[in-house]
């Protein structure tokens, strides 16, 4: 197992005691940790999942957008930041486990650091309540 | 290798008769490699008897600064072979987005703090921000890591032949985190501790304080045993001492250490308080049981 770079294991302390919905990938893009927060809103707790690869995250839970077509994973304001080194800002629809639908606004920021990026970080705010369906896709 | 305490103590000096015995000189090692090449590891005013240890040698040593508190480079404007021609003193610590090393450590040794500054130091002195990968002094590999602390801080490891010297004075692995539960790659500093024949770990708090010193950047006792255990180091000296802990405290501290160490089922004598001028001949270590397996 190769180290973490340390800005990516504070990052996860520091998400682990928030009550805000944060998600954590590495340089690469691959999801290596989400907190108890962001378990709750996709019905599915991060020690369940483990690390996931890039593309495969991207649309494990929608995301859509208000017509219901799944984003373009380019898109997505985590991928974003981690390929751009800059922050970004998207309003969304998740579908948990359930199958329960989320409205959600996320912001993501980049982890830069003297020997350029770590990775990012998404924090989600559910804005329009929770909604029961199967959903679309 | 040979490893040797010149400063154990925390924060600012501690010199008294309630410390006389494990020291009150600020953070240093200095580190004899097998080919007798000469490091540093932190220049605190311990640096400055390890300076005087060495007469008119060597002609060349390398310092390694884990970060620059003061008590990691105070000594440095003591250090008498920086005031030697003939010495080349190669200088390395962490890159900073704000400065360079050289700049950093010149608000140091410069007026009004200091009164000489860096371009004055008669030897031959370079600085080196630390690379990402492992590089070569002499004999030894060296890997520097960035650890929990507060600023930009490393830890560093030094193998030479089969021994391994782990070096982690400042460090708070523990914040935010449970270490008994955290997977071993989402541990600060476990690569460069990791089966080392020797680690000299922050042992700065005991438990009952620690909790007003949160977030300060340092570790509470069952914290460095927990880290020393988790990455399985053979022997391990606790060091940047509190500056308010005597002797006496630390002889507490240490028989509490050997003994909850023992409880997580470690060596009897294995872990121990670091005390000025101790000296440590790194053999190579014996395979433990995982790494037969």
């Amino acid at each position: 197992m190769t180290q973490k770079p340390l800005e990516l294991i504070l990052a996860r302390n520091l998400m682990s005691a928030l009550s805000t919905p944060a998600f954590l990938v590495d340089e690469g893009g691959v999801l290596v940790f989400y907190n108890e927060s962001a378990g709750l809103l996709l019905g599915k707790r991060f020690e369940e999942l483990g690390t996931v690869g890039p593309q495969e995250w991207g649309s494990m839970f929608g995301p859509f957008d208000d017509s219901g077509a799944q984003l373009v994973y380019d898109e997505l304001p985590l991928v974003k930041a981690v390929r751009n080194g800059r922050p970004a800002h998207a309003e969304f629809t998740i579908r948990s486990t359930d199958g329960s639908l989320h409205e959600v606004e996320a912001a993501a920021f980049p982890i830069l650091t003297a020997h350029g990026s770590q990775g990012a970080i998404a924090l989600f705010w559910p804005t329009g309540g929770g909604q029961n369906g199967a959903g679309p896709g | 290798m040979k490893a040797k305490l010149w400063g154990t103590r925390g924060s600012i000096p501690a010199p008294g008769p309630e410390t006389i015995r494990y020291g009150g000189n600020t953070s240093c090692v200095g580190v004899t490699l097998s080919d007798g090449s000469l490091l540093a590891l932190d220049a605190g005013s311990g640096i400055r008897s390890l300076g005087l240890s060495l007469g008119d040698e060597p002609a060349r040593l390398h310092i390694l600064l884990t970060h620059l508190h003061l008590d990691h480079i105070q000594g440095l404007v003591f250090f008498a072979p920086a005031f030697r021609p003939q010495t080349e003193i190669v200088i390395w610590g962490p890159a900073s987005p704000e400065a360079s090393l050289r700049d950093r450590i010149a608000r140091y040794i410069s007026a009004p703090l200091s009164p000489v500054e860096v371009r004055e130091l008669p030897c031959d002195v370079s600085f080196r921000h630390c690379p990402e990968t492992e590089w070569e002094i002499g004999p030894a590999r060296i890997r520097a890591a960035s650890v929990s602390h507060r600023g930009p801080t490393l830890g560093y490891r030094i193998d030479d032949g089969d021994s391994s010297l782990a070096y982690i004075p400042d460090h708070e692995p523990a914040l935010g985190a449970d270490l008994d539960q955290l997977e071993e790659d989402w541990i600060s500093g476990f690569d460069l501790a990791r089966d080392a024949s020797l680690l000299i770990h922050d042992g700065q708090y005991s438990d009952a304080e620690y909790p007003a010193h949160v977030g300060w950047g340092h570790s509470a006792l069952s914290h460095s045993l927990t880290f020393a255990r988790r990455a399985a180091a053979e022997r391990t000296v606790l060091f940047h001492h509190d500056p308010m802990h005597s002797d006496q405290f630390l002889d507490e501290l240490g028989a509490q250490a050997n003994r909850d160490w023992v409880d997580l089922g470690g060596r009897d004598g294995a872990v121990e308080i670091g005390a000025e001028r101790t000296e440590y001949e790194l053999a190579a270590r014996a395979l433990s049981p995982a790494a037969t397996a």
